[in-house]
Protein backbone atom coordinates (compact mmCIF):
# COMPACT_ATOMS: atom_id res chain seq x y z
CA UNK A 1 0.00 0.00 0.00
CA UNK A 2 1.38 3.59 -0.99
CA UNK A 3 2.48 5.95 1.88
CA UNK A 4 -0.75 8.74 2.32
CA UNK A 5 2.54 11.09 3.29
CA UNK A 6 6.38 10.90 2.31
CA UNK A 7 9.04 13.60 3.35
CA UNK A 8 12.36 12.90 2.45
CA UNK A 9 15.22 15.46 3.85
CA UNK A 10 12.90 18.05 4.13
CA UNK A 11 14.86 21.24 5.16
CA UNK A 12 13.14 24.82 5.09
CA UNK A 13 14.92 27.50 5.79
CA UNK A 14 13.82 31.65 6.23
CA UNK A 15 15.27 34.17 5.65
CA UNK A 16 15.56 37.15 8.44
CA UNK A 17 17.20 40.39 8.87
CA UNK A 18 20.69 40.85 8.03
CA UNK A 19 21.04 37.39 6.01
CA UNK A 20 20.66 35.49 8.79
CA UNK A 21 18.25 32.45 8.47
CA UNK A 22 15.81 30.45 10.49
CA UNK A 23 16.21 27.11 10.22
CA UNK A 24 12.67 25.62 11.23
CA UNK A 25 12.84 22.10 9.36
CA UNK A 26 16.14 19.95 9.12
CA UNK A 27 16.48 17.21 7.43
CA UNK A 28 13.00 15.60 8.21
CA UNK A 29 12.19 12.31 7.29
CA UNK A 30 8.58 10.70 7.54
CA UNK A 31 6.61 8.14 6.20
CA UNK A 32 2.64 8.23 7.06
CA UNK A 33 1.16 4.79 6.20
CA UNK A 34 -2.19 4.32 5.22
CA UNK A 35 -5.43 4.25 7.66
CA UNK A 36 -5.41 5.27 11.50
CA UNK A 37 -4.07 7.98 13.61
CA UNK A 38 -0.71 9.26 13.12
CA UNK A 39 0.33 11.69 15.88
CA UNK A 40 3.08 14.14 15.16
CA UNK A 41 4.41 15.65 18.18
CA UNK A 42 6.81 18.08 18.87
CA UNK A 43 7.37 21.51 21.50
CA UNK A 44 6.61 24.83 20.01
CA UNK A 45 9.03 25.67 16.90
CA UNK A 46 9.95 21.84 16.27
CA UNK A 47 8.70 22.31 12.62
CA UNK A 48 5.43 20.88 12.88
CA UNK A 49 3.51 23.42 11.67
CA UNK A 50 6.05 24.00 8.32
CA UNK A 51 6.26 20.72 7.67
CA UNK A 52 2.23 20.53 6.85
CA UNK A 53 2.43 23.34 4.89
CA UNK A 54 4.88 22.30 3.37
CA UNK A 55 2.49 19.08 2.46
CA UNK A 56 -0.08 21.20 1.45
CA UNK A 57 1.80 23.76 -1.31
CA UNK A 58 2.04 26.51 1.42
CA UNK A 59 6.03 27.15 1.62
CA UNK A 60 8.27 26.04 -0.65
CA UNK A 61 10.93 23.66 0.64
CA UNK A 62 14.59 24.81 0.75
CA UNK A 63 15.61 21.65 0.01
CA UNK A 64 14.05 17.90 0.09
CA UNK A 65 10.73 16.51 -1.07
CA UNK A 66 7.42 15.85 0.27
CA UNK A 67 4.39 14.12 -1.49
CA UNK A 68 1.10 13.77 -0.29
CA UNK A 69 -1.57 10.87 -1.90
CA UNK A 70 1.63 10.38 -3.83
CA UNK A 71 1.71 13.79 -5.39
CA UNK A 72 4.03 16.83 -4.51
CA UNK A 73 3.21 19.99 -4.31
CA UNK A 74 2.95 21.16 -7.95
CA UNK A 75 0.68 18.25 -8.25
CA UNK A 76 -1.19 18.68 -5.44
CA UNK A 77 -4.59 20.09 -7.06
CA UNK A 78 -5.53 16.02 -8.63
CA UNK A 79 -5.92 14.95 -4.67
CA UNK A 80 -6.50 17.91 -3.04
CA UNK A 81 -10.26 17.08 -2.94
CA UNK A 82 -9.44 13.99 -1.01
CA UNK A 83 -7.59 15.97 1.21
CA UNK A 84 -9.10 17.79 4.09
CA UNK A 85 -7.08 19.93 6.41
CA UNK A 86 -6.52 22.46 8.97
CA UNK A 87 -3.37 24.63 9.51
CA UNK A 88 -3.14 26.69 12.58
CA UNK A 89 -6.02 28.56 13.83
CA UNK A 90 -8.68 28.06 10.93
CA UNK A 91 -9.35 31.35 9.13
CA UNK A 92 -12.53 32.00 8.14
CA UNK A 93 -14.17 35.51 7.18
CA UNK A 94 -14.80 37.18 10.72
CA UNK A 95 -18.37 39.03 9.40
CA UNK A 96 -19.85 36.09 7.45
CA UNK A 97 -21.85 33.19 9.36
CA UNK A 98 -20.44 30.01 9.91
CA UNK A 99 -22.51 28.49 7.39
CA UNK A 100 -21.67 31.06 4.76
CA UNK A 101 -17.93 30.55 4.89
CA UNK A 102 -18.33 27.18 4.49
CA UNK A 103 -21.06 27.35 1.50
CA UNK A 104 -18.30 29.48 -0.35
CA UNK A 105 -15.28 27.17 0.49
CA UNK A 106 -17.38 23.96 -0.67
CA UNK A 107 -18.75 25.71 -3.64
CA UNK A 108 -15.34 25.26 -4.67
CA UNK A 109 -15.31 21.80 -5.14
CA UNK A 110 -19.45 21.54 -6.08
CA UNK A 111 -20.44 21.19 -2.19
CA UNK A 112 -23.49 21.81 -1.74
CA UNK A 113 -25.87 22.85 1.40
CA UNK A 114 -26.70 19.44 2.70
CA UNK A 115 -23.03 18.48 3.59
CA UNK A 116 -22.50 22.03 4.92
CA UNK A 117 -25.06 21.04 7.17
CA UNK A 118 -24.38 17.56 7.95
CA UNK A 119 -20.78 18.78 8.49
CA UNK A 120 -21.87 21.84 11.40
CA UNK A 121 -24.24 19.58 12.97
CA UNK A 122 -21.23 16.57 12.95
CA UNK A 123 -19.42 19.23 14.74
CA UNK A 124 -21.94 20.63 17.13
CA UNK A 125 -22.41 23.90 15.57
CA UNK A 126 -25.52 23.71 13.64
CA UNK A 127 -27.49 25.73 16.24
CA UNK A 128 -24.88 28.69 15.92
CA UNK A 129 -24.16 28.17 12.21
CA UNK A 130 -26.28 31.43 11.33
CA UNK A 131 -24.02 33.67 13.56
CA UNK A 132 -21.07 35.51 12.61
CA UNK A 133 -17.83 33.53 13.22
CA UNK A 134 -16.32 36.74 14.81
CA UNK A 135 -18.93 36.18 17.96
CA UNK A 136 -17.68 32.42 18.55
CA UNK A 137 -15.52 31.53 21.15
CA UNK A 138 -11.86 30.21 19.84
CA UNK A 139 -12.96 26.58 20.67
CA UNK A 140 -15.92 27.44 18.38
CA UNK A 141 -14.03 28.78 15.72
CA UNK A 142 -11.80 25.52 16.15
CA UNK A 143 -14.77 23.05 15.65
CA UNK A 144 -16.13 25.55 12.47
CA UNK A 145 -12.19 24.89 11.00
CA UNK A 146 -12.87 20.92 11.66
CA UNK A 147 -16.22 20.99 9.63
CA UNK A 148 -14.31 22.66 7.04
CA UNK A 149 -12.04 19.84 6.80
CA UNK A 150 -14.94 17.49 6.59
CA UNK A 151 -16.56 18.96 3.99
CA UNK A 152 -14.85 17.16 1.68
CA UNK A 153 -15.44 13.68 2.95
CA UNK A 154 -11.62 13.18 3.02
CA UNK A 155 -9.52 10.27 2.56
CA UNK A 156 -6.89 12.36 4.38
CA UNK A 157 -7.02 14.59 7.49
CA UNK A 158 -4.25 16.91 8.20
CA UNK A 159 -5.58 18.68 11.64
CA UNK A 160 -2.52 20.83 13.20
CA UNK A 161 -3.17 21.50 16.93
CA UNK A 162 -6.87 20.48 16.44
CA UNK A 163 -7.70 20.51 20.00
CA UNK A 164 -6.61 24.46 20.11
CA UNK A 165 -8.83 26.13 22.58
CA UNK A 166 -11.62 23.23 22.77
CA UNK A 167 -13.22 22.51 26.36
CA UNK A 168 -12.78 19.58 27.62
CA UNK A 169 -15.51 18.16 26.09
CA UNK A 170 -15.00 19.51 22.79
CA UNK A 171 -11.50 17.37 22.97
CA UNK A 172 -13.31 14.33 24.08
CA UNK A 173 -15.76 14.47 20.62
CA UNK A 174 -12.45 15.21 18.45
CA UNK A 175 -10.85 11.96 19.91
CA UNK A 176 -13.63 9.94 19.05
CA UNK A 177 -13.77 11.86 15.70
CA UNK A 178 -10.13 10.91 14.67
CA UNK A 179 -10.58 7.73 16.47
CA UNK A 180 -13.66 7.42 14.09
CA UNK A 181 -12.49 8.79 11.08
CA UNK A 182 -8.68 6.42 11.84
CA UNK A 183 -10.84 3.33 11.83
CA UNK A 184 -12.70 4.35 9.03
CA UNK A 185 -9.92 3.38 6.94
CA UNK A 186 -8.95 7.09 6.46
CA UNK A 187 -5.55 8.61 7.85
CA UNK A 188 -5.75 11.30 10.29
CA UNK A 189 -2.04 13.03 10.75
CA UNK A 190 -2.77 14.91 13.73
CA UNK A 191 -0.38 17.21 15.44
CA UNK A 192 -0.58 18.12 18.75
CA UNK A 193 1.20 19.15 22.35
CA UNK A 194 -1.85 17.32 24.13
CA UNK A 195 0.53 14.13 24.59
CA UNK A 196 -1.83 11.88 26.46
CA UNK A 197 -4.96 12.91 23.46
CA UNK A 198 -2.57 11.46 21.23
CA UNK A 199 -1.71 8.12 23.75
CA UNK A 200 -5.09 8.18 23.52
CA UNK A 201 -5.92 8.12 20.24
CA UNK A 202 -2.95 7.57 17.56
CA UNK A 203 -1.80 4.43 16.57
CA UNK A 204 1.60 5.64 14.85
CA UNK A 205 3.66 8.86 16.28
CA UNK A 206 6.37 10.82 15.22
CA UNK A 207 8.16 13.23 17.46
CA UNK A 208 10.28 15.85 16.08
CA UNK A 209 12.66 18.24 17.88
CA UNK A 210 14.43 20.84 16.16
CA UNK A 211 13.48 20.22 13.23
CA UNK A 212 14.46 16.64 13.23
CA UNK A 213 12.15 13.23 13.66
CA UNK A 214 13.90 11.86 17.02
CA UNK A 215 11.25 8.93 17.31
CA UNK A 216 9.00 7.41 14.86
CA UNK A 217 6.90 4.23 15.33
CA UNK A 218 3.74 2.65 16.55
CA UNK A 219 2.96 4.46 19.93
CA UNK A 220 4.01 0.97 22.12
CA UNK A 221 7.60 1.11 19.75
CA UNK A 222 8.09 4.39 20.77
CA UNK A 223 6.93 4.00 24.79
CA UNK A 224 8.83 1.34 25.20
CA UNK A 225 11.94 3.12 24.17
CA UNK A 226 11.70 5.14 26.76
CA UNK A 227 14.38 4.87 29.28
CA UNK A 228 11.66 4.22 32.46
CA UNK A 229 11.93 0.71 32.55
CA UNK A 230 10.78 -1.18 35.71
CA UNK A 231 8.54 -2.45 37.69
CA UNK A 232 5.82 -1.31 40.06
CA UNK A 233 4.87 -3.22 42.99
CA UNK A 234 1.96 -2.97 45.80
CA UNK A 235 1.93 -4.97 48.80
CA UNK A 236 0.12 -4.46 52.55
CA UNK A 237 3.48 -4.28 54.43
CA UNK A 238 5.48 -1.62 52.12
CA UNK A 239 7.95 -0.87 54.54
CA UNK A 240 8.90 -5.03 55.29
CA UNK A 241 8.93 -5.16 51.03
CA UNK A 242 11.58 -2.08 50.75
CA UNK A 243 13.57 -4.14 53.66
CA UNK A 244 13.44 -7.24 51.91
CA UNK A 245 14.37 -6.12 48.67
CA UNK A 246 17.07 -4.03 49.80
CA UNK A 247 18.45 -6.96 51.49
CA UNK A 248 18.46 -8.97 48.24
CA UNK A 249 20.12 -6.59 46.73
CA UNK A 250 17.39 -5.37 44.57
CA UNK A 251 17.11 -1.19 44.32
CA UNK A 252 13.89 -0.24 45.40
CA UNK A 253 12.19 2.82 46.17
CA UNK A 254 8.57 4.19 47.58
CA UNK A 255 6.72 6.66 45.11
CA UNK A 256 3.26 7.81 46.33
CA UNK A 257 2.69 4.70 48.08
CA UNK A 258 4.10 2.35 45.31
CA UNK A 259 7.17 0.81 45.53
CA UNK A 260 9.45 1.23 42.51
CA UNK A 261 11.88 -1.60 41.31
CA UNK A 262 14.56 -0.88 39.02
CA UNK A 263 14.79 -4.08 37.86
CA UNK A 264 13.64 -5.19 33.67
CA UNK A 265 10.29 -6.03 33.79
CA UNK A 266 11.64 -9.66 32.32
CA UNK A 267 12.52 -10.36 35.98
CA UNK A 268 9.25 -10.05 37.51
CA UNK A 269 9.52 -13.28 38.71
CA UNK A 270 12.51 -12.81 40.60
CA UNK A 271 11.00 -10.04 42.77
CA UNK A 272 7.84 -11.99 43.46
CA UNK A 273 9.82 -14.70 44.92
CA UNK A 274 11.71 -12.55 46.71
CA UNK A 275 9.01 -11.39 48.61
CA UNK A 276 6.83 -14.13 48.68
CA UNK A 277 9.91 -16.33 50.56
CA UNK A 278 9.20 -13.63 53.09
CA UNK A 279 5.86 -14.24 53.23
CA UNK A 280 5.20 -10.93 51.78
CA UNK A 281 2.16 -11.11 48.90
CA UNK A 282 1.53 -8.81 46.11
CA UNK A 283 -1.27 -6.98 45.48
CA UNK A 284 -0.17 -5.54 42.31
CA UNK A 285 3.04 -5.37 40.16
CA UNK A 286 2.63 -4.16 37.09
CA UNK A 287 5.62 -2.55 34.60
CA UNK A 288 6.52 0.87 35.07
CA UNK A 289 6.62 2.06 31.21
CA UNK A 290 6.48 5.52 30.82
CA UNK A 291 4.09 7.74 29.20
CA UNK A 292 4.80 9.21 25.74
CA UNK A 293 4.91 12.65 27.73
CA UNK A 294 7.92 11.15 29.69
CA UNK A 295 9.14 10.14 26.19
CA UNK A 296 8.01 12.98 24.63
CA UNK A 297 10.40 14.96 27.00
CA UNK A 298 12.92 12.98 27.40
CA UNK A 299 13.67 12.66 23.77
CA UNK A 300 13.06 16.53 22.82
CA UNK A 301 15.38 17.33 25.86
CA UNK A 302 17.93 15.47 24.25
CA UNK A 303 17.46 17.04 20.76
CA UNK A 304 17.83 20.17 22.57
CA UNK A 305 20.94 19.64 24.65
CA UNK A 306 22.38 18.23 21.52
CA UNK A 307 21.78 21.31 19.35
CA UNK A 308 23.09 23.73 21.92
CA UNK A 309 26.52 21.99 22.19
CA UNK B 1 -12.06 27.21 -12.57
CA UNK B 2 -16.20 28.46 -12.86
CA UNK B 3 -16.92 27.11 -9.43
CA UNK B 4 -13.82 29.04 -7.95
CA UNK B 5 -15.12 32.28 -9.60
CA UNK B 6 -18.95 31.69 -8.79
CA UNK B 7 -17.11 31.43 -5.31
CA UNK B 8 -15.34 34.54 -5.85
CA UNK B 9 -17.89 36.34 -6.99
CA UNK B 10 -20.33 35.29 -4.37
CA UNK B 11 -17.56 36.33 -1.81
CA UNK B 12 -16.75 39.65 -3.45
CA UNK B 13 -20.76 40.43 -3.13
CA UNK B 14 -21.32 39.16 0.22
CA UNK B 15 -18.50 41.55 1.78
CA UNK B 16 -19.80 44.24 4.24
CA UNK B 17 -17.54 47.04 2.82
CA UNK B 18 -19.09 46.58 -0.59
CA UNK B 19 -22.63 46.51 0.70
CA UNK B 20 -21.89 49.32 2.68
CA UNK B 21 -20.19 51.24 -0.19
CA UNK B 22 -23.28 50.92 -2.94
CA UNK B 23 -25.40 51.92 0.18
CA UNK B 24 -23.82 55.18 0.19
CA UNK B 25 -23.70 55.38 -3.73
CA UNK B 26 -27.19 54.93 -3.89
CA UNK B 27 -28.00 56.61 -1.10
CA UNK B 28 -26.19 59.88 -2.50
CA UNK B 29 -28.02 59.54 -6.10
CA UNK B 30 -31.37 59.89 -3.97
CA UNK B 31 -30.15 62.84 -2.20
CA UNK B 32 -28.74 64.09 -5.51
CA UNK B 33 -32.05 63.54 -6.87
CA UNK B 34 -34.31 65.35 -4.40
CA UNK B 35 -31.93 68.28 -3.89
CA UNK B 36 -32.21 69.14 -7.81
CA UNK B 37 -36.16 68.62 -7.81
CA UNK B 38 -36.28 71.27 -4.92
CA UNK B 39 -33.60 73.65 -5.47
CA UNK B 40 -33.09 74.10 -9.25
CA UNK B 41 -34.85 72.97 -12.85
CA UNK B 42 -32.51 70.37 -13.94
CA UNK B 43 -31.57 70.42 -17.68
CA UNK B 44 -31.15 66.70 -18.50
CA UNK B 45 -28.95 67.46 -21.62
CA UNK B 46 -26.27 68.37 -18.92
CA UNK B 47 -25.87 64.93 -17.35
CA UNK B 48 -22.46 63.83 -19.09
CA UNK B 49 -20.77 66.32 -17.10
CA UNK B 50 -22.74 65.21 -14.40
CA UNK B 51 -21.08 61.62 -14.40
CA UNK B 52 -17.74 63.21 -15.31
CA UNK B 53 -18.15 64.67 -12.14
CA UNK B 54 -18.98 62.11 -10.18
CA UNK B 55 -15.99 59.91 -11.62
CA UNK B 56 -13.94 60.48 -9.17
CA UNK B 57 -16.15 59.35 -6.16
CA UNK B 58 -16.51 56.32 -8.29
CA UNK B 59 -12.73 55.61 -9.28
CA UNK B 60 -11.82 56.03 -5.67
CA UNK B 61 -14.11 53.71 -4.47
CA UNK B 62 -13.11 51.35 -6.93
CA UNK B 63 -9.82 51.71 -5.52
CA UNK B 64 -10.91 50.65 -2.20
CA UNK B 65 -13.10 47.97 -3.44
CA UNK B 66 -10.01 46.61 -5.34
CA UNK B 67 -7.76 47.04 -2.69
CA UNK B 68 -9.60 45.60 0.35
CA UNK B 69 -11.31 42.22 -1.69
CA UNK B 70 -7.52 40.83 -1.21
CA UNK B 71 -6.50 42.56 1.66
CA UNK B 72 -8.97 41.59 3.65
CA UNK B 73 -7.70 37.79 2.25
CA UNK B 74 -4.36 38.10 3.53
CA UNK B 75 -5.51 40.21 6.72
CA UNK B 76 -7.54 37.63 8.45
CA UNK B 77 -5.33 34.72 6.83
CA UNK B 78 -8.02 33.44 4.29
CA UNK B 79 -5.46 32.71 1.90
CA UNK B 80 -4.20 29.64 3.62
CA UNK B 81 -7.66 28.51 3.78
CA UNK B 82 -8.68 28.95 -0.09
CA UNK B 83 -5.32 27.11 -1.17
CA UNK B 84 -6.00 24.35 0.67
CA UNK B 85 -9.10 23.80 -1.23
CA UNK B 86 -7.28 25.04 -4.81
CA UNK B 87 -3.92 25.06 -4.74
CA UNK B 88 -3.16 26.20 -8.43
CA UNK B 89 -2.32 29.57 -6.90
CA UNK B 90 -2.24 31.12 -10.31
CA UNK B 91 -6.37 30.23 -10.51
CA UNK B 92 -6.74 31.65 -7.20
CA UNK B 93 -5.34 34.80 -8.57
CA UNK B 94 -7.05 35.04 -11.68
CA UNK B 95 -10.41 34.21 -9.93
CA UNK B 96 -9.54 37.00 -7.28
CA UNK B 97 -8.84 39.38 -10.31
CA UNK B 98 -11.65 38.31 -12.78
CA UNK B 99 -13.90 38.28 -9.71
CA UNK B 100 -13.09 41.86 -8.32
CA UNK B 101 -12.58 43.91 -12.03
CA UNK B 102 -15.98 42.70 -13.22
CA UNK B 103 -17.78 43.31 -9.68
CA UNK B 104 -16.30 46.98 -10.00
CA UNK B 105 -17.28 47.49 -13.46
CA UNK B 106 -20.92 46.47 -13.21
CA UNK B 107 -21.26 48.19 -10.03
CA UNK B 108 -20.20 51.59 -11.71
CA UNK B 109 -22.30 51.05 -14.53
CA UNK B 110 -25.12 49.84 -12.27
CA UNK B 111 -24.23 53.41 -10.48
CA UNK B 112 -24.33 55.60 -13.09
CA UNK B 113 -27.35 53.88 -14.53
CA UNK B 114 -29.21 54.91 -11.79
CA UNK B 115 -27.71 58.25 -11.24
CA UNK B 116 -29.08 59.07 -14.88
CA UNK B 117 -32.37 58.00 -14.09
CA UNK B 118 -32.90 60.10 -11.05
CA UNK B 119 -31.48 62.74 -13.17
CA UNK B 120 -33.92 62.18 -16.11
CA UNK B 121 -36.71 61.50 -13.51
CA UNK B 122 -35.86 64.96 -12.01
CA UNK B 123 -35.37 66.60 -15.41
CA UNK B 124 -38.61 65.38 -16.32
CA UNK B 125 -40.65 66.51 -13.18
CA UNK B 126 -38.96 69.93 -12.82
CA UNK B 127 -36.49 70.86 -15.78
CA UNK B 128 -36.02 70.34 -18.85
CA UNK B 129 -35.50 67.21 -21.47
CA UNK B 130 -34.80 69.45 -24.46
CA UNK B 131 -31.61 68.63 -26.33
CA UNK B 132 -31.53 64.84 -24.75
CA UNK B 133 -31.09 63.11 -28.28
CA UNK B 134 -29.75 60.48 -29.31
CA UNK B 135 -26.51 61.97 -29.56
CA UNK B 136 -26.40 63.30 -25.84
CA UNK B 137 -27.62 59.25 -25.39
CA UNK B 138 -24.24 58.23 -26.73
CA UNK B 139 -22.63 60.99 -24.97
CA UNK B 140 -23.54 59.98 -21.82
CA UNK B 141 -23.16 56.55 -22.70
CA UNK B 142 -19.36 56.75 -23.92
CA UNK B 143 -18.94 58.93 -20.62
CA UNK B 144 -20.44 55.91 -18.24
CA UNK B 145 -18.30 53.50 -19.98
CA UNK B 146 -14.99 55.11 -20.15
CA UNK B 147 -15.94 56.28 -15.95
CA UNK B 148 -16.64 52.01 -15.34
CA UNK B 149 -13.25 51.44 -17.31
CA UNK B 150 -11.18 53.50 -15.34
CA UNK B 151 -12.83 52.70 -11.85
CA UNK B 152 -12.10 48.79 -13.17
CA UNK B 153 -8.74 50.02 -13.70
CA UNK B 154 -8.24 51.82 -10.84
CA UNK B 155 -9.66 48.69 -8.75
CA UNK B 156 -7.04 46.72 -10.32
CA UNK B 157 -4.30 48.97 -9.24
CA UNK B 158 -5.70 48.46 -5.67
CA UNK B 159 -5.83 44.76 -5.74
CA UNK B 160 -2.15 44.68 -7.31
CA UNK B 161 -0.94 46.63 -4.51
CA UNK B 162 -2.96 45.27 -1.62
CA UNK B 163 -1.44 41.62 -3.30
CA UNK B 164 1.64 42.51 -2.88
CA UNK B 165 1.94 44.14 -0.32
CA UNK B 166 -0.74 41.75 1.49
CA UNK B 167 -2.82 44.53 3.26
CA UNK B 168 -5.08 47.02 2.33
CA UNK B 169 -3.93 49.48 4.21
CA UNK B 170 -0.60 48.99 1.52
CA UNK B 171 -2.61 49.72 -1.55
CA UNK B 172 -4.19 53.05 0.14
CA UNK B 173 -1.72 54.32 1.67
CA UNK B 174 0.58 53.72 -1.66
CA UNK B 175 -2.13 54.98 -3.54
CA UNK B 176 -2.50 58.41 -2.06
CA UNK B 177 1.04 58.86 -1.59
CA UNK B 178 1.88 58.03 -5.23
CA UNK B 179 -1.31 60.10 -6.66
CA UNK B 180 -1.15 63.06 -4.29
CA UNK B 181 2.12 63.57 -3.13
CA UNK B 182 4.87 61.95 -5.64
CA UNK B 183 2.39 62.81 -9.31
CA UNK B 184 2.00 66.25 -8.09
CA UNK B 185 5.83 66.71 -7.49
CA UNK B 186 6.31 65.35 -10.77
CA UNK B 187 4.23 67.42 -12.35
CA UNK B 188 5.88 70.56 -10.72
CA UNK B 189 9.66 69.39 -10.58
CA UNK B 190 9.62 67.01 -14.08
CA UNK B 191 6.94 68.44 -16.06
CA UNK B 192 8.32 66.53 -18.96
CA UNK B 193 7.45 63.23 -17.33
CA UNK B 194 3.99 64.54 -17.51
CA UNK B 195 3.01 62.09 -20.18
CA UNK B 196 3.05 58.94 -17.71
CA UNK B 197 1.09 60.63 -14.90
CA UNK B 198 -1.75 58.30 -13.82
CA UNK B 199 -3.67 61.31 -12.68
CA UNK B 200 -3.43 63.05 -16.47
CA UNK B 201 -3.95 60.29 -18.34
CA UNK B 202 -6.70 59.55 -16.35
CA UNK B 203 -8.36 63.28 -16.56
CA UNK B 204 -7.59 62.59 -20.37
CA UNK B 205 -9.75 59.24 -20.49
CA UNK B 206 -13.10 60.49 -18.45
CA UNK B 207 -12.81 63.99 -20.25
CA UNK B 208 -12.10 62.58 -23.88
CA UNK B 209 -10.66 66.01 -25.23
CA UNK B 210 -6.79 65.43 -25.91
CA UNK B 211 -6.94 69.67 -26.74
CA UNK B 212 -6.84 70.01 -22.86
CA UNK B 213 -4.27 67.99 -22.41
CA UNK B 214 -1.88 69.19 -25.04
CA UNK B 215 1.38 68.01 -22.05
CA UNK B 216 0.31 64.46 -23.13
CA UNK B 217 0.32 63.94 -26.73
CA UNK B 218 -2.12 61.10 -27.22
CA UNK B 219 -5.75 59.99 -27.70
CA UNK B 220 -8.25 59.29 -25.11
CA UNK B 221 -8.08 55.56 -26.30
CA UNK B 222 -4.07 56.05 -25.71
CA UNK B 223 -4.54 57.43 -22.65
CA UNK B 224 -6.91 53.95 -21.47
CA UNK B 225 -4.58 51.40 -22.97
CA UNK B 226 -1.33 53.27 -20.75
CA UNK B 227 -3.59 52.78 -17.83
CA UNK B 228 -4.66 49.43 -18.69
CA UNK B 229 -1.27 48.71 -19.46
CA UNK B 230 0.42 50.00 -16.17
CA UNK B 231 -2.46 48.12 -14.00
CA UNK B 232 -1.77 44.92 -16.08
CA UNK B 233 1.68 45.27 -15.05
CA UNK B 234 0.74 45.69 -11.29
CA UNK B 235 -1.47 42.54 -11.44
CA UNK B 236 0.99 40.22 -13.55
CA UNK B 237 3.71 41.59 -10.75
CA UNK B 238 1.21 40.62 -7.74
CA UNK B 239 0.73 37.30 -9.31
CA UNK B 240 4.55 36.39 -9.90
CA UNK B 241 4.63 37.77 -5.70
CA UNK B 242 1.87 35.49 -5.20
CA UNK B 243 3.28 32.16 -7.12
CA UNK B 244 6.55 32.52 -5.36
CA UNK B 245 6.33 33.87 -2.03
CA UNK B 246 5.37 31.14 1.14
CA UNK B 247 1.96 31.35 2.23
CA UNK B 248 2.38 31.86 6.33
Amino acid sequence: MDPVIEVEGLRKEYRRLRGRRTVAVDGLDLVVPQGGVFGFLGPNGAGKTTTIRCLLGLVRPTVGRCRLLGQEPAGLHRVIGRVGSIVESPTMYPRFSGRRNLELLGRISGIGRARVARALEEVGLAERADDQVKTYSLGMKQRLGIAAALLKDPEVLILDEPANGLDPAGIVEVRELMRRLGRDGRTVFVSSHILGEVQQTADRVAILARGRSVAVGPVHEVLSAGRATGLLVRLDDVPAGLRTLGEAGIEARLDDGVIKVRVPPAEAARVTRTLADRGLYLTELRADEADLETVFLELTGDASREGTR
Amino acid sequence: MSRLLASEFRRFRSRRLVKALVALELLAIVATGVIVVLTQEYVLVGLPDVLMGTSLVLVSVAWILGASSIGADWHAGHITTILTWEPRRGRVMLAKIAASLASVFVVSIVIQALLGAALAAAAAGAGSTAGADAAWLAESAGVALRVALLSTIFAGFGFGLASAGRNSAVALGVGFGYLVIVENLVRGLRPQWTPWLLTENAGLFIVDSPIDFPLLARSTVGAGLYLAAVGAVLLLVASGLFRTRDVN
